[in-house]
């Protein structure tokens, strides 16, 4: 019977069916078209259009239920399938799984610190909401108070918006003084975040405003964890901050980690407070416009935009610049998402260099892994050519049989997940503790956890990666030649394109491990420069020991007292040959800086007071730091709070304002004080390794007066050893002086601004590189060891006919070797490029530094022709030599090929150890 | 048909426990083979038929069912036919396998021991012997 062409229905059906597996389709479409239209006849001769639009419906519910529950079976079938395949091999799935591992740990780990730092929200009440409003222009980038009840008031389009400032404080619960950080908060801060105490209550509106008020703190969860051991006693207990007695009023939540990015505070405590953590002045600094001190949030009405706020906070804005144009003239307000301002707008700039370029490099690293796997995945699939062919007779489709070969690409990517994971959460930890380390006077201490979001990527790296490395030898599998497989038990793969394509994974591992060679190299050159870098005074054999009697309340008279107690105590402890104090050690976080002028002004208009970095040093300072007095002299006893106030430049400033005289007797300003120039010291470097020289003065500490100092101590023996007498020595004079970083200058520096992040940068690129260049070499080791199994019988008969072991290597040697150079040809010149985006991170080395390239070329050719020697010199080794006496030629080609097995043992390994070996082989000696 | 490639890639030997407890549809898809070969729409023209139209399966859920239970040994393509002239030539038929009796069997004797318990515990009441 002639069929009819298919109506409307049917050919609705039959679209609807197209949701179920094709397999499924091949075999039932057809029935189930036959059986709805059945159903269909049915309907219409009951006549009840009910029934007909029910059987619709349910056709729909059925297809849309049915359907994927046949595609789960499908891939579960797959995965089952690829775990017994996986079994059955070990040795080949323990390393690609362990190659995929650490191939996406690396991916793994930068998203989890680009997470934690800029994508992870805070946890809050909808933190969506939330809003920064900052100063776009420029440190500092805080608000006033004062500014910020002023854009509070914009309740059109603002709920509401909190204030917060860190502070370094000394807390002392009554064992001791502890130097933690502590975060002024505006009244409203955990009302409008949305935050519950966990003990006792919160800070509560217009808390500690009066004069006159109970200080009160609240304690942030993780420190009441670790300092009090979470005893819920604690609230309404008493304890000293800076000297001054606080009420701790309660815990806050365990899930509230506060809203700075990388800094753990300890405390939260009324921003009404603020004044006792300041140098004395005469108004309050929450009353001054020009102190930019708090990082500001809004929070965004509901179903406001972030572009209506900005306009309306714009608006305010300039009003305030009218109102005040002296304190206001360079705000410019800036209002975006809360993620966008992560960690701060100060070192936003470096991370959006630094991040891409890491994140750039751990992709090179995925990508060479994916390769090496997809090798390791070829080699395999050549060698199941039979089992393809025979599926293949079995009735098998091509493109299962593809599917199947992703699968278990995607199942050893899966399991390089619970590989990669591991080593992740280990690096991310030591990553904190490394960070925790640089300095307690910032506490960084971030959170590089390990959650859902990261997992997530890691998943889909996984199924990326395994789809990436299993692509090539699924198509591989696609084109194989099914009957000459069969008969050539393996070896009638598609080996021309399947072999070109293996080269050139190989040469492109070989271009990528280069460069992430020469990138790591580049930074450790890097480090090894900056470390050679004249710093302009001695670090090496110092200890430095910091203190902030300042911020505990001490005034000037006492600090000072304090000073020379301890430096006149320390000098004379056994091992020490000079102490002396800077109010902040050179190359640490931060430098201290002021505007200064000459006694006469030049008369050019335009001529603005330069900006110079300034210190407060004690009399032996020069002497202690061995730094140069070029001309005049250093401080001395004469200098202190009566006398003359004075000052000590460097060269550099020293030539910038008289030129051509001494500076010695002149005079200059520095931030409106007038001070006698008394000496030059020659120029070093104060705040990092690569700033061209710069201003520098320096003030007695009698007469500058800072509230914190830190104390250089030249030690006779190694610094470290004298911390303990050191520390002792200062709590003797006055315990209630909390001391922190006691510590070699030379851990100072590689902490500090001066070698850190250049040691961090050396440390991730190096390892990329390191583990770029195994996994190439393993990749070419794998290829020429296949090359050379596929060429058993054609090396064989070479030997055979007089061929010397020497020209068999030295052939497998020149194509390793061909590979190697073409990798390494397109390897520089990537290199070259990557290294030249990577210029503002390098210090003291060119990008194209002629030693780095030349060293990384000469590894990478030293192990590439290695990787190639070992598996030729076995090859050689385990073919017959010529007889003696030379037989027929039909005899001697029976002595070709294999050796029986009981006669070569280590080749029988040996080609079963190459990558998926050599089926064909095992069907030789079988004859 | 399932290709010999996919009885390879499946293919496993169970006992017949290892089968229970069936899915009431895969249950009423055996019982309606029980009593000879029947293609798909007539399965499930029986199933409805016997159930007074509570037990309705789309041809969606029948095929997948049909698809399983090949899998498993419990129902194979007949290669009979029924007399041309009252046959579309077209329709594959389905035939129990003695497994496929034996699992069915199993499942109601089972079923049959939960209702022994329910009567012995007077959930339901006994049937009234006349």
């Amino acid at each position: 019977m002639p069929e009819r062409p298919p109506s409307w229905p049917d050919r609705l059906f039959r679209a609807l069916l197209r949701a179920f597996p094709f397999d499924f389709r091949t075999d039932h479409a057809r029935e189930m078209e036959q059986t709805f239209r059945a159903q269909r006849r049915e309907a219409h001769q009951e006549g009840s259009m009910t029934a007909l639009v029910r059987l619709w419906f349910e056709a729909f519910r059925d297809v849309f239920t049915t359907a994927p529950r046949e595609h789960v079976t499908i891939l579960v079938q797959d995965v089952v399938y690829a775990l017994r395949a996986l079994r059955r091999a070990p040795v080949f799935a323990a390393s690609a799984v362990l190659t995929l591992g650490f191939g996406m740990s690396a991916m793994t780990g930068m998203f989890t610190i680009v997470n934690a730092i800029m994508l992870r929200p805070l946890a809050v009440d909808r933190p969506e909401q939330l809003v920064s409003i900052s100063n776009r222009t420029g440190f500092p980038y805080g608000l006033s108070f004062l500014d910020l009840q002023d854009y509070r008031q914009l309740s059109a389009v603002l709920t509401d918006a909190v204030g917060y400032a860190p502070q370094i404080a000394a807390l002392d619960a009554g064992d001791g003084a502890e130097r933690t950080t502590i975060e002024m908060v505006t009244d409203n801060y955990f009302s409008v975040l949305g935050v519950q105490p966990a003990a006792g209550r919160l800070i509560q509106p217009n808390e500690g405003r009066a004069p006159g008020d109970a200080p009160v703190i609240v304690l942030a969860h993780r420190y009441w964890q670790s300092r009090f051991a979470g005893d819920p006693a604690i609230v309404g207990r008493s304890v000293r901050l800076n000297g001054q007695p606080f009420t701790i009023i309660g815990v806050a939540s365990p899930s509230f980690g506060g809203t700075e990015t990388l800094v753990r505070v300890a405390a939260y405590v009324p921003a009404w407070m603020f004044d006792m953590f300041s140098a004395p002045t005469a108004d309050s600094v929450l009353d001054d416009r020009a102190r930019r001190l708090f990082t500001v949030l809004g929070r965004l009405q509901p179903g406001v935009s972030l572009a209506q706020a900005r306009a309306a906070l714009g608006v305010r804005a300039a009003a305030l610049a009218r109102d005040y144009p002296s304190t206001h003239k360079d705000v410019s307000l800036q209002v975006v998402p809360e993620t966008h301002t992560r960690p701060n707008p100060e070192i936003a700039p470096f991370l959006r260099v630094a991040a891409p370029a890491l994140a750039g490099l751990a992709a090179l690293l995925l990508l060479i892994t994916s390769a090496n796997v997809a090798n390791l995945l070829m080699a395999r699939a050549a060698s199941r050519g039979r089992e393809v062919a025979l599926r293949a007779a079995l009735g098998a489709r091509r493109g299962r049989i593809v599917r199947q070969f992703l699968t278990e690409a995607v199942v050893l990517a899966l399991l390089g997940t619970m590989v990669a994971v591991p080593i992740v959460v280990f690096a991310m930890r030591a990553l904190q503790d490394l960070i925790a380390g640089v300095s307690a006077i910032a506490t960084f201490e971030p959170d590089f956890r390990v959650d859902v979001r990261v997992l997530g990527v890691a998943l889909a790296l996984a199924i990326g990666a395994g789809i990436v490395s299993g692509l090539a030898p699924a198509i591989l599998a696609y084109r194989t030649d099914l009957s000459r497989s069969l008969q050539g038990g393996g070896r009638g793969t598609a080996g021309g394109s399947g072999s070109r394509f293996r080269n050139t994974l190989v040469v492109a591992q070989v271009a990528l491990s280069l460069t992430l060679l020469v990138s790591g190299g580049l930074f450790v050159r890097s480090l090894d420069r900056a470390r050679n870098i004249e710093l302009g005074f001695d670090p090496d054999g110092v200890l430095l020991a910091s203190a902030a009697p300042g911020m505990q309340g001490y005034d000037s008279v006492r600090r000072l007292a304090f000073y020379r107690t301890v430096g006149d105590r320390i000098s004379a402890l056994p091992g020490v040959t000079q102490a002396a104090w800077i109010s902040v050690p050179p190359l640490g976080i931060t430098f201290p800086r002021a505007e200064v002028a000459p006694d006469q002004r030049p008369t050019d208009p335009d001529w603005r007071p330069p900006t110079v970095y300034t210190a407060d040093v004690s009399s032996d300072y020069f002497v202690t730091a061995r730094v140069p007095v070029v001309e005049g002299r250093a401080f001395d006893d004469r200098d202190n709070a009566e006398s003359a106030p004075v000052v000590i430049v460097n060269e550099a400033l020293a030539k910038q304002f008289w030129p051509d005289r001494s500076p010695i007797g002149r005079r200059l300003t520095a931030d409106g004080a007038m001070l006698d120039v008394v000496g030059v010291v020659r120029n070093g470097k104060y705040q990092n390794v690569w700033e061209t020289p710069r201003g520098m003065i320096f003030r007695p500490l009698a007469q500058g007066g800072s509230p914190f100092a830190t104390l250089a101590v030249r030690a006779s023996r190694s610094p470290s050893g004298l911390a303990p007498a050191v520390r002792e020595a200062i709590r003797q004079i006055d315990p209630d002086v909390a001391l922190y970083d006691v510590r070699p200058m030379s851990v100072h520096l590689d902490n500090g601004s001066a070698f850190f992040i250049f040691r961090v940068g050396a440390f991730i690129t190096g390892v990329f590189g390191g583990m770029g260049l195994l996994l190439a070499s393993i990749g070419l080791y794998g290829v020429i060891a296949y090359h050379v199994s596929q060429r058993t019988n054609e090396i064989g008969v070479r030997m055979a006919l007089g061929a010397r072991a020497a020209d068999i290597i030295r052939d497998v040697l020149l194509r390793g070797g061909r590979y190697a150079l073409i990798g390494i040809a397109i390897g520089v010149l990537l290199a070259g490029a990557l290294a030249q985006m990577l210029r503002t991170l390098l210090v003291g080395v060119s990008p194209f530094d002629p030693l780095t390239y030349a060293a990384v070329v000469v590894l990478l050719l030293t192990v590439s022709l290695l990787a190639s020697f070992v598996p030729a010199r076995r090859a050689t080794a385990c073919l017959p030599r010529i007889p003696a006496r030379p037989r027929s030629k039909s005899r001697r080609a029976a002595t070709i090929g294999f050796p029986p097995a009981s006669q070569a043992p280590p080749c029988a390994r040996m080609h079963r150890g190459t990558r998926g070996g050599n089926p064909g082989s095992r069907n030789n000696r079988a004859r | 048909m399932r290709t010999p490639d996919e009885v390879l890639m499946t293919s496993r030997i169970r006992s017949v426990d290892a089968f229970l407890p069936l899915t009431p549809p895969m249950l009423h898809a055996l019982l309606a083979l029980a009593d000879g070969d029947k293609h798909g729409y007539a399965i499930l023209k029986e199933i409805a038929r016997r159930t007074d139209g509570a037990v309705r399966l789309s041809a969606g859920t029948l095929y997948a069912l049909v698809r399983r239970a090949t899998a498993d040994g419990l129902i194979v393509e007949s290669d009979e036919r029924p007399d041309i002239s009252l046959d579309d030539e077209r329709r594959r038929y389905y035939r129990l396998t003695p497994l496929g009796r034996r699992v069915a069997a199993a499942e109601i004797a089972r079923l049959e021991s939960i209702v022994e318990m329910a009567r012995a515990k007077k959930l339901v009441p006994r049937p009234k012997t006349t």
